[in-house]
C-alpha cells in the first residue's frame, strides 16, 4: 500500500522527501496505534482492578447507603468505623496473627529443608540423587486434594498425641493443634524442585575449590555456594509464605478452636457471623487481602521469578 | 515439568588435582560427598514419603474400603468403584469442571496473551498495569470469592448489576440461578487467571528473537500480521506449558466454589474437588471419597502424561 502512494504521489521526483512524508505518516500512524493501546490497557486494567476498587469502597461505606437504590457509587462519607466495628465482631487480630505464624513457618521450613535438598540433587553425587530427583517431580504433580483425606486421617490418629494410645486410638491426635497446622505441608517437593534450578546454576569449580582448601561439605552448602542464590531464597520464602497465608482447606478441617483459626478460615466464619453486613464483610476481606498485596509490590521481582517458573499457585 | 533434565552435576575435572596423596584424598572426599548428598536431601525426602506417599497408598487402600471415622474399615472389593461409575453427581462434578476448563481456558489464555504482548513494550505505567492485572492471582481465592460473592448480590446493588442496570437488564440472581450459576463462576476463574498467564507469556516473550520482527518489518508486515506469524509460533511452548498447568489447577478448583456457591444451586456448580470433600466430611463416606480421590489423580496423571507426549521434548525447562 506505501509502496503504491508514494510511486503515484511521486513519479518523478527523487524519493527522498516523499520518504519523508511516509515516515512522518507513518509516525503518526504509530502515535495513533499506541495511544489507542493506552486508551484499552487503562480501561481493561481498571476493569481488572475493579472488584478490588469495589471492595475498598464497600469496606468504608455507610450501612444505610448499601440498601439504598439507587446507590451512589461513590460513598458519600468515609467510614472507617466499620474496620473498628470488625474488629470487635471477629478477633482478625489473632487470625492474623496465627496466619503470620503458619506462613512463616512454612517459609523457613520450606527454605531450611528446601535449600538443602535442593542443593543435595543439584550439586552432590550419590546413590540415590536420581531416585529423589525423580519422586519429587513426581510429588509436584500430586495435587493435595488427592491425599487430604489419608493426611486428615494420620493427623487424627498420630499416636501419643491428643489422647491417643500408641496405635493412635482413643484421641483426636493433632487435631486442632500447630502441629496440623504446620508439619504436613511444612516441605514443598515443587520448593526443592526450584531450589535444585537455583543451584544448577552456581559454578561447580567453587566447590571444588573450597573442598581443596578443605572447607567441609556443610561448610560449603551453607557458606559458599547458599551465598551466591540469595535472591531464590527469597523468592522460596516469599512463595511459601503467600501459600501459607493464603491457605484455605487443610486450616478450615484441622482446626476448630477460635485461637488457632486462620484469616482465610476466619473470613468464611465471620460471613456467617455478619450475614449480610457487607460492610463489615468488605473491612474483613480488606484486612485479609492487603498484606499480601502489600508484600507482593514490595517484593515483586522475586515473586515473579518463582510465578514464572511454576505455573501453579 | 522437567523430569528429563537429569541430576547431578557435570563432572568436575578431578584430574588436575595431581598432589601424590591426591588418590587417598579424592576418595574420602567423594565418601563426604555421598554422605552428606543423603543427609541433606533426608529430610525433604523422608518428609514427602510420609506425607505425599503414604497418604497415596493409604487412599489406594481405603478405596477399597467401606468407612464412616466411627467404626473400623471394612474390605468391600470394588464397590466403591462401582458406586462411583453409576454416581451421576461425581461425573456431573467432572463435567463442571470439563466446562469451566474448556470455556474459562481459551478466554483468559487469549486475554493473557493480549495483555503480555502490550505490556511487553516500553509503554507509560507499564509496571503499573502489570500489577493490576495480576492482583487477582496473588490474592487468596478465599478473599476474591468473597469480593465476587458481593458483586454477584442478587439486589440492584450488587456492582455486577449496577452494570447491567445501566444496559437495562437485571437485576439477576447470579449464583442462585441454575442456569446462571456456573457461568458465573467461570467469569471469576478467567478473571483471576489472566495474570499468571500473562507473566509466563511476558517472561516467553523476553525470549522472542527481535530480529523476527526486523525482518518481518522489511517483508512490510503489520502488527497484526507480525502477531499471528511471529508472535503466536514462538510462543507456542509457553502456551502449551500455560494449558497444562491450567488444566492441572483447573482440577484443584475448591476455595472459589466453597465460598461462592457451595456447588450450588441444585448441584450445578459442584466441582470434582467439592464433591470429594463433601462425600468425606459431611456424608461420612470416606472409603467412597478416596474412590474419588484416587479418580482425581487418575485423571491428573492422563493429563499429565497427554502433556508430555504434546509438548514432547520442546519445552525444555
Amino acid at each position: 500500500m506505501a509502496t503504491d502512494t508514494r510511486s503515484l504521489a511521486a513519479p518523478t521526483r527523487p524519493s527522498a522527501p516523499a520518504g519523508r512524508t511516509r515516515t512522518k505518516s507513518l509516525r503518526r500512524q504509530r502515535r495513533l496505534a499506541s495511544t489507542a493501546m493506552l486508551v484499552f490497557l487503562v480501561v481493561s486494567s481498571l476493569v481488572m482492578a475493579a472488584p478490588f476498587l469495589w471492595m475498598a469502597l464497600s469496606s468504608i461505606r455507610d450501612p444505610t447507603e448499601l440498601a439504598r437504590v439507587p446507590m451512589p457509587l461513590i460513598p458519600e462519607d468515609l467510614r472507617w468505623e466499620n474496620y473498628t466495628e470488625a474488629l470487635t465482631r471477629a478477633p482478625f487480630g489473632v487470625y492474623a496473627r496465627n496466619s503470620f505464624i503458619l506462613a512463616t513457618a512454612a517459609a523457613l521450613l520450606n527454605v531450611a529443608f528446601g535449600s538443602a535438598c535442593g542443593y543435595a540433587l543439584a550439586k552432590l553425587r550419590f546413590r540415590l540423587a536420581p531416585a529423589v530427583f525423580g519422586w519429587m517431580v513426581a510429588c509436584i504433580m500430586i495435587p493435595f486434594y488427592a491425599t487430604v483425606i489419608p493426611v486428615f486421617l494420620m493427623v487424627r490418629h498420630m499416636p501419643l498425641f491428643g489422647g491417643n494410645s500408641i496405635l493412635g486410638a482413643g484421641g483426636t491426635g493433632w487435631i486442632d493443634t500447630w502441629w496440623a497446622l504446620i508439619v504436613p505441608g511444612a516441605i514443598s517437593p515443587f520448593m526443592v524442585f526450584l531450589f535444585r534450578q537455583f543451584y544448577v546454576s552456581t559454578p561447580s569449580e567453587l566447590i571444588e575449590a573450597a573442598r581443596l582448601d578443605g572447607v567441609s561439605e556443610f561448610g560449603i552448602y551453607t557458606r559458599i555456594v547458599t551465598p551466591l542464590i540469595k535472591p531464590g531464597l527469597l523468592t522460596v520464602a516469599l512463595l511459601s509464605f503467600e501459600a501459607g497465608w493464603n491457605n484455605f482447606l487443610w486450616p478450615l478441617l484441622v482446626t476448630t478452636s477460635e485461637n488457632l483459626r486462620v484469616i482465610q478460615v476466619g473470613i468464611s466464619s465471620f460471613r456467617q457471623e455478619a450475614a449480610t453486613d457487607w460492610h463489615l464483610l468488605m473491612a474483613g476481606t480488606t484486612l485479609a487481602a492487603v498484606p499480601m498485596i502489600v508484600l507482593f509490590l514490595v517484593f515483586q521481582r522475586y515473586f515473579v521469578q518463582g510465578f514464572a517458573a511454576s505455573g501453579i499457585k | 515439568m522437567s523430569a528429563a533434565v537429569s541430576p547431578g552435576p557435570t563432572t568436575p575435572d578431578a584430574e588436575r588435582v595431581a598432589a601424590p596423596d591426591a588418590p587417598v584424598r579424592r576418595r574420602s572426599v567423594r565418601t563426604a560427598e555421598r554422605r552428606w548428598g543423603l543427609i541433606l536431601a533426608a529430610p525433604a525426602t523422608l518428609h514427602t514419603l510420609l506425607w505425599i506417599g503414604v497418604p497415596i497408598i493409604v487412599a489406594i487402600v481405603l478405596s477399597f474400603t467401606a468407612y464412616d471415622i466411627i467404626h473400623a474399615p471394612e474390605f468391600a472389593g470394588l464397590e466403591n468403584y462401582a458406586t462411583i461409575f453409576t454416581d451421576g453427581l461425581f461425573w456431573r462434578s467432572v463435567l463442571h469442571n470439563a466446562i469451566i476448563a474448556g470455556v474459562g481456558i481459551p478466554i483468559s489464555m487469549f486475554l493473557a496473551l493480549v495483555f503480555a504482548v502490550m505490556l511487553n513494550r516500553a509503554i507509560p505505567g507499564q509496571g503499573i498495569f502489570r500489577v493490576m492485572v495480576f492482583l487477582p492471582h496473588i490474592t487468596a481465592t478465599v478473599a476474591v470469592a468473597m469480593i465476587w460473592l458481593w458483586i454477584y448480590n442478587p439486589s440492584e446493588n450488587g456492582l455486577m448489576n449496577v452494570v447491567l442496570g445501566v444496559v437495562g437488564i437485571g437485576p439477576l440472581p447470579f449464583l442462585t440461578n441454575p442456569d446462571l450459576a456456573l457461568a458465573s463462576v467461570i467469569l471469576v476463574t478467567i478473571w483471576q487467571g489472566i495474570g499468571l498467564k500473562m507473566l509466563i507469556y511476558l517472561a516467553a516473550l523476553q525470549g522472542v528473537d527481535g530480529q523476527l520482527y526486523e525482518a518481518a518489518d522489511l517483508d512490510g508486515a503489520n502488527f497484526v500480521q507480525k502477531f499471528f506469524h511471529v508472535t503466536v509460533p514462538m510462543l507456542r511452548p509457553a502456551t502449551f506449558f500455560i494449558l497444562i498447568t491450567a488444566l492441572i489447577a483447573n482440577f484443584q478448583t475448591f476455595d472459589l466454589i466453597y465460598i461462592l456457591t457451595e456447588g450450588g444451586p441444585a448441584n450445578s456448580t459442584s466441582v470434582v474437588t467439592y464433591r470429594i470433600y463433601q462425600t468425606a466430611f459431611q456424608e461420612f463416606r470416606v472409603g467412597l471419597a478416596n474412590a474419588q480421590s484416587v479418580i482425581l489423580l487418575l485423571i491428573l496423571i492422563v493429563l499429565a502424561f497427554l502433556s508430555r507426549k504434546i509438548v514432547g521434548g520442546t519445552d525444555g525447562d
